[in-house]
């Protein structure tokens, strides 16, 4: 799976095997090219029958899915000591309307982001990171698979981002086009 | 590990078309015990500090990370959407190993972790960070860092 090289998040002996293998090349001597393949797939990559998706409706609005996800959302932060959400430069409380305005053609723009397409496009980033924060903040981990299927096929916040990048794709902003076209939603859950 | 198989339609074609490159020469040398080296970590992640802007799509620029910024203060800026981050918003050593390194130092089993790690930013074009490069070998140089551990994102 790309996007975690050393394979399983909060599994430090699964990391150290990862590492002691992958440092162990620099000691060999019979390059100039290497190549081992790690054998084992991190147990994380299936999906867990014990976790449970948080309790939404992709049909409820999103200001008010929002607001209920914030608790779980604090919580992730006390269990993880961090959050992985930050790079739009918008508090949460700011998301719905900015996103309503785009929905409404408004071109709105982050100062410190200079454009609305990256504006958009990080605000999307956001919005997915808070909500899989979320959805790990209780009980066991699930696979990344179960957290974007709840996600993209289970959530208001979703079907915003779907929503997101129709309207990004219909706009004349040619960088908002293009950036909603490929950022917004990953290829496997465009709607 | 990362598979053909796994990665979804169509990054996996695009990965399996890359021109792989060809050099003139293949300089190998062997270096000094793992249990010597002081390593630092390369990661295509565009990792930043919060606050600061994200990696533009195609930079071909290089970001210093001091090895003491706090995990809360390091976001990824990645451009691709098509990869998972649930497990970086667990546990940032899935990206960025920091902990395990300080680990595997204090275990003596390597020598040491730089006091200085990078960042670039994945799916862009080689071609475009010969001078993100040549700051990044000229910092481990100054830092007497032998080895590195690339994570690609």
């Amino acid at each position: 799976m790309l996007g975690r090289p050393v394979c399983e998040p909060s599994d430090p002996a699964f990391q150290l095997r990862v590492l002691r293998m992958a440092l162990a090349l620099l000691e060999r001597t019979d390059g100039p090219v290497i190549l081992e393949d790690f054998p084992d797939d991190p147990p994380g990559w299936l999906d867990n029958p014990d976790w449970t998706a948080p309790v939404t409706d992709p049909s409820t609005a999103f200001a008010a899915e929002l607001r209920a996800i914030l608790p779980l959302w604090e919580t992730a932060q006390a269990r993880f000591g961090r959050t992985s959400v930050g790079l739009s430069f918008q508090a949460p409380s700011a998301w719905p309307d900015f996103a309503a305005a785009i929905l409404a053609g408004e071109l709105q723009v982050v100062p410190q982001l200079d454009t609305t397409a990256l504006s958009v496009r990080f605000l999307c980033d956001d919005i997915k990171a808070l909500y899989g924060e979320a959805a790990q903040a209780v009980g066991p981990a699930p696979s990344a698979k179960q957290v974007d299927t709840w996600f993209w096929r289970h959530t208001a916040a979703g079907a915003l981002l779907q929503a997101l990048r129709r309207t990004a794709m219909d706009s004349e902003n040619n960088a908002l086009k293009t950036v909603g076209g490929r950022f917004f939603v990953p290829t496997p859950w465009v709607a | 590990m990362a598979r053909p198989e796994d990665i979804p339609q169509p990054t996996r074609d695009v990965v399996l078309n890359l021109p792989c490159p060809a050099f003139d020469t293949t300089p190998f040398v062997a270096g000094p015990p793992l249990s010597q080296r002081r390593i630092a970590i390369v990661t295509s992640a565009a990792l930043i500090v919060r606050g600061d802007k994200p990696f533009a799509f195609g930079s071909g620029e290089a970001r210093f990370i001091p090895a003491d910024t706090a995990p809360g203060d390091l976001l990824l800026s990645h451009v691709s959407i098509n990869f998972d981050r649930a497990g970086w918003q667990r546990d940032i050593n899935v990206v960025y190993p920091i902990d395990r390194l300080r680990d595997l130092a204090a275990l003596g089993e390597i020598g040491g972790v730089a006091d200085t790690h990078y960042t670039v930013m994945g799916s862009t074009d080689p071609a475009a960070m010969d001078a993100a490069v040549d700051q990044i070998v000229g910092q481990l140089k100054q830092e007497r860092i032998d080895s590195v551990l690339l994570t690609p994102v």
